[in-house]
């Protein structure tokens, strides 16, 4: 071997001496006696939007309970074989409450839910529930519709767009509620809608944001997660109604408002009763007068007519006296599929196919 | 003074020395990292190492997120090594899904001896099919194959999303409650579950086993017969190629069938491995096929070196997952991903060329 060789293979052997020689020197992870708990997010975990709102919940359990309970999450983790292997690696990290934020991981989470019968698994937005699997979501709806009255007092011209992800009957209705919102203020208006097929892609949410423009609409509001349409909105001068989080940081002149979650309301206990034993299963359902939906903070260019407005429905909302879905209802083709003194029940709207009249758009997707 | 020449010959030590510098390279610039952002670079490494390849689990799970990588890896380096540059991989995979989902659910009934094959046979078709789509432009029209294999990776997913998402198409399934809830494909029959191969606590997809024996086939094609011959000197100087009579049209037909096919493989792999249904939200939101031109890239087309960078990114994905949390950002992992692939493809240049340090010396005088 020439010199050369002889000192590249010497620093070499250094170079990996030294690397397994820090690597055994530090022992295993500190072992905490707390309780911990994790979430699983679709998108970032600061995506402006779905994921976010969750964070936030997550947070919420952390201030509420503090030392006693160490959280963790999974961000940016795909619907598909990946998240057994999250689950399973939240598991092995000593987690014992583990709450799923997407609808794509129920079928992983009911496995998984057989698999450890001693974690308790939380379900957001899914339906199947076992002796250690609960599923949780809210009102959305109520709320959405609120977000609407803010944008069909802002549309001009009368058609609104609306970005929206797959058509399935939770978006369904959050588009009706929404389009129902926007002709409480603004009678015979148009909402247009555009899918995505995705929860979280910005690029093709600001794509979508574009053609509503191009197809005449005013004001923009989203069922989806991120804050790329408001950006779009914004850069355009368009008022923008926003889902999930408040996210007038993204829009600061074009924000109306938006229907949030609060999903501290659900965390908070559902850990606190996971970490004294008293936890069960069920299906939960938040509401308005829970807490747990909630519009979000106006922005400037909100009319104070408006606000009442919105204010006066909210307060209905939650005394009970206001109901969203009540009759007389129309679907896009003009027929009446829900008479006058006649509401949806939770029901009818949980598998909820149809769209309102003034809807523009497929509700096949 | 540092120049930089091309080696005359390449010696052997050195295809070893090199990537595992490499490594020892990126292992190093992430300590850096690691320390800057307040994170302990050991117990760092060990979870990582930990949770790609310790235990039987954290192996099994590589294996299914090695599965795909490995025959989108193939069917980038089938192709080029000609020098045809498919980057088509992922709109192949989509249709292979959809062509080995189709006939899954057509022979329902059948046992998996005949159901199995006929995927596999179906998915090849599929992507070879749409592979073709570029092949046929590039070789009589001489097309740009990269331009027009990437845009038919957007046709592919939007057919896709159309049959589950769109329609009520052949695929989709719209009698079970869960459909209700959310379109998806339709269950596949029991017998079109690939079969798992144990071998102690390991469990071995098909789709692995199949795609190593198709490794090897590939490297027997393209070092031990004439074609593999012809689609070297093809790559490597398409004009003596012409001079030397061989039929370059006939080859880029023939190489982009089998890079689709052996793509689409990998979409039948999915549907009977892990997925029983035509998954079209997963499959798009995965990206196989680009990744599989990192794998590609990184094993320099050799097929045996596919198997093994699929393994390590695979078990590198795997252990991303279990690497972050609330304290370690998903961002620092794509970081730690992303150095250990610019030092391997860096220390590339080493293998093909050295350095050489001189100094400068007063010009010798002729005695």
């Amino acid at each position: 071997m020439s010199k050369r060789k002889v000192a590249l293979v010497a620093a070499l052997t250094a170079v990996v001496a030294t690397a397994s020689l820090v690597v055994t020197a530090v022992g295993s992870a500190k072992q905490h006696d707390v309780f911990k708990a994790a979430w699983i997010y679709v998108g970032p975990h600061n995506d402006g939007g779905w994921s976010q709102a969750h964070d936030q919940g997550r947070l919420a359990v952390v201030k509420a309970l503090g030392s006693k309970v160490e959280t963790t999450y999974k961000e940016n983790v795909p619907e598909g074989p990946q998240v057994s292997q999250v689950i399973d690696s939240l598991v092995k990290d000593g987690n014992k409450i583990i709450f799923a934020t997407s609808f794509g991981y129920q079928d992983a989470m009911v496995a998984a839910a057989k698999k450890y019968p001693d974690v308790y698994f939380e379900m957001a937005t899914g339906y199947k529930t076992s002796k250690n699997m609960a599923v949780y979501y809210g009102a959305g709806e109520d709320s959405i519709f609120l977000s609407g009255m803010a944008a069909g007092a802002a549309t001009k011209s009368g058609v609104v767009g609306y970005v929206v992800p797959f058509a399935i009957p939770e978006v369904i209705r959050h588009t009706n509620a929404f389009a129902l919102g926007v002709q409480a203020t603004h009678p015979g208006a148009t909402v247009k809608i555009v899918w995505t097929n995705s929860w979280f892609s910005p690029a093709t949410e600001k794509k979508a944001a574009q053609s509503l423009k191009a197809a005449g609409a005013d004001v923009i509001g989203q069922n989806v997660d991120s804050p790329a349409a408001g950006q779009y909105a914004e850069s355009v001068s368009l008022p923008w109604v926003g889902y999930d989080s408040d996210a007038q940081k993204f829009a600061p002149k074009q924000w109306l408002t938006a229907a949030v979650y609060d999903w501290g309301v659900y965390y908070i206990p559902r850990v606190k009763a996971a970490m004294a034993g008293t936890w069960k299963t069920g299906s939960y359902y938040g509401s308005m007068a829970d807490g747990f939906t909630k519009i979000a903070p106006f922005g400037s260019l909100v009319a104070s007519g408006t606000k009442s407005a919105i204010t006066t429905k909210a307060a209905g909302i939650k005394a009970g006296t206001f109901k969203v879905f009540a009759g007389p209802l129309y679907d896009q083709s003009g027929k009446l599929r829900v008479a006058k003194g006649k509401a949806l029940s939770l029901g009818d709207l949980m598998a909820i196919d149809w769209l309102v009249k003034g809807v523009e758009g497929s509700a096949k997707g | 003074m540092i120049r930089v020449e091309r080696r005359l010959e390449q010696p052997r030590w050195l295809s070893l020395a090199v990537p595992i510098g490499s490594l020892i390279v990126a292992f190093v610039v992430m300590t850096g990292v690691l320390l800057v952002t307040g994170h302990d670079p050991a117990t760092t490494f060990r979870r990582l190492f930990d949770s790609a390849f310790l235990g039987s689990a954290e192996l099994n799970a590589t294996f299914v997120s090695a599965t795909p990588l490995l025959f989108t890896g193939l069917c980038a380096a089938v192709a080029f090594r000609m020098q045809l540059f498919n980057i088509g991989g992922e709109g192949q995979l989509y249709v292979g899904a959809i062509f080995a989902a189709a006939a899954a659910l057509l022979v329902s009934g059948v046992p998996g001896v005949v159901a199995i094959p006929l995927m596999i046979a179906a998915g090849a078709l599929g992507g070879a099919l749409f592979a073709l789509i570029p092949a046929v432009l590039r070789a009589f029209l001489k097309t740009n194959e990269i331009i027009v294999s990437l845009m038919l990776n957007y046709v592919a997913a939007l057919v896709l999303n159309y049959l589950i998402f769109d329609s009520l198409s052949y695929w989709r399934d719209t009698s079970s409650p869960e459909a209700k809830v959310f379109p998806q494909g339709k269950p596949l029959p029991d017998a079109a579950s690939w079969p798992l191969s144990h071998i102690g606590g390991l469990e071995l997809p098909f789709g692995l086993l199949l795609g190593i024996v198709i490794a090897g086939v590939v490297w027997v094609l393209y070092s031990r017969t004439r074609f593999g011959f012809e689609v070297q000197v093809i790559g490597d100087s398409p004009r003596a190629a012409t001079y030397a009579g061989m039929r370059t049209r006939r080859k880029i037909l023939a190489v982009m069938a089998l890079s689709g096919a052996i793509a689409g493989i990998g979409g039948a792999s999915q549907d009977g491995d892990v997925r029983h249904l035509l998954d079209a939200r997963g499959l798009s939101a995965a990206g196989y096929g680009y990744a599989g031109i990192v794998v590609a890239a990184l094993a320099r087309y050799n097929p045996f070196a596919v198997v093994l960078v699929a393994f390590l990114l695979g078990g590198i994905q795997n252990a991303g997952y279990t690497l972050q949390g609330a304290d370690f950002p998903s961002g620092l992992v794509g970081v730690m991903q992303g150095l250990i692939l610019f030092c391997a493809l860096g220390g590339e240049l080493l293998i093909r060329h050295r350095i050489r340090f001189e100094r400068r010396r007063p010009a010798e005088s002729v005695a």
